[in-house]
């Protein structure tokens, strides 16, 4: 017999335009956001600037490495793996960014280039053909590149502007979400019992993850791997689920 | 070396991973969940962090494992060290990696016999793509219907 252990409920809120607007909002699957200038990083170490912008289906552009795409989502109710989450469906995040000089942030090769030939549209990793892109570019004070603080200090910027969307999200009518889906963590007595092994980077700089951060991949509030020296740590199927592992690589 | 632009998962993978459904649906395993174990860079920690995911699902009474990288090169050692780690425990495990024609394996043992390679790119390497050398729903089915071949030939 199956016994159920616990359920994580994620709705789904698709969005088909983006418009700039003072105020982040959502309306018939329509995303407000703010172009902000990030005054407030003038005076950052590391940090010289954030541009935010839009890319469309279709369109193109020269980007600086890509150093993540993540989804936009959040808790409602519960933590991560279980309660409620919403996401918005149609449009992910990509953080790219280099130095002031243009340097990339890279390590092991580059994505650097047109975003057409550097980034393979429909994986589970990427956005799809019709997808919007809230294209985020940090870039860093000359030579912080290369530094582990800078570029996580980049990466936890980007994630400043993201909680401004996921704390509209959070709001929004939870009927009108698009699609509802249901997941459980479940012991299924007598069948084999599998795991997964997750190896990650954890190496140093742009070779980090962090684990469980606050909002599902998320960065505040992540453990990096780095500092726990990689030791093995265990993720419920539904934590997985909830965006439990945010990629730094 | 570690890890690559068509190689690495990014965030919004892990949050979509095709892993994580297969292993979730299938009604033939109970899956327990998942280890995140990282890459270290020197190999005193490399060998720790094997032995600790070894000790962890010889606790855990596995019946089986799927060990997944992202990383390849110098990552791949410690890759062939948690085979051993899981090997040595006599748990039947299945790996999936890049390999392609530019990511042989560094070092190999007894307990890496049953890899699925994800490369998809023509040339076998990695091409600076993100994504194209990404684990697909295919790929995950074949990882599993290989685990579960082992698991039913332990019995």
């Amino acid at each position: 017999m199956n016994q159920q252990l616990r359920k994580l409920v994620i709705k789904t809120y698709h969005v088909q335009d983006i418009e700039w607007s003072d105020k982040v909002g959502y309306n018939h699957h329509t995303l407000s956001l703010p172009k902000r200038t990030h005054a407030d990083l003038l005076d950052h170490p590391h940090v010289k600037s954030l541009d935010v912008s839009l890319i469309r289906p279709g369109e193109d552009r020269q980007i600086y490495c890509i150093m993540d795409i993540l989804p936009i989502a959040t808790k409602v109710l519960g933590r991560l793996g279980d309660g409620i989450t919403h996401t918005m469906t149609g449009v992910y995040v990509m953080i790219t960014g280099a130095d002031e000089t243009g340097e990339s942030v890279q390590n092991f090769g580059s994505s650097e280039g047109l975003l057409s030939e550097q980034l393979y549209r429909g994986r589970a990793g990427t956005p799809g053909e019709n997808d919007l892109i809230i294209h985020i570019e940090v870039r860093l004070k000359a030579g912080s590149q290369i530094l582990r603080q800078a570029v996580n200090e980049g990466h936890a910027q980007a994630d400043r502007y993201v909680q401004l969307i996921r704390e509209m999200l959070k709001q929004v009518s939870p009927n009108d979400y698009d699609e509802r889906h249901t997941f459980v963590d479940q012991v299924r007595t007598g069948k084999p019992k599998v795991a997964i092994v997750k190896m990650v980077a954890a190496q140093g700089t742009m070779y980090d993850n962090l684990l469980l951060p606050r909002e599902p991949a998320g960065y505040a509030g992540g453990k990096s791997v780095v500092d726990m020296e990689g030791v093995p740590v265990m993720l419920s199927p539904n934590e997985y689920r909830d965006g439990a592992l945010r990629a730094l690589t | 070396m570690g890890v690559g632009p068509s190689t690495k998962e990014t965030s919004l993978h892990h949050f979509r991973d095709p892993l994580l459904d297969l292993f979730q649906n299938d009604e033939d395993i109970d899956f327990v969940g998942f280890i995140v174990s990282g890459t270290p860079q020197s190999n005193d920690e490399k060998d720790y962090v094997a032995a600790r995911t070894g000790a962890w699902l010889e606790a855990m009474r596995v019946d089986g494992v799927l060990v997944s990288i992202d990383g390849w090169g110098n990552s791949h050692v410690d890759f062939a060290q948690t085979f051993e780690e899981i090997g040595r425990r006599g748990i039947p495990s299945v790996g999936l990696s890049f390999i392609g024609t530019q990511a042989k394996f560094v070092v190999e043992n007894e307990y890496m016999q049953t890899i699925v390679d994800f490369n998809k790119s023509k040339a076998g390497i990695e091409t600076t793509v993100v994504g194209e050398n990404t684990v697909d729903s295919l790929d995950a089915r074949k990882a599993l219907a290989l685990l579960k071949l082992k698991m039913r030939g332990k019995k």
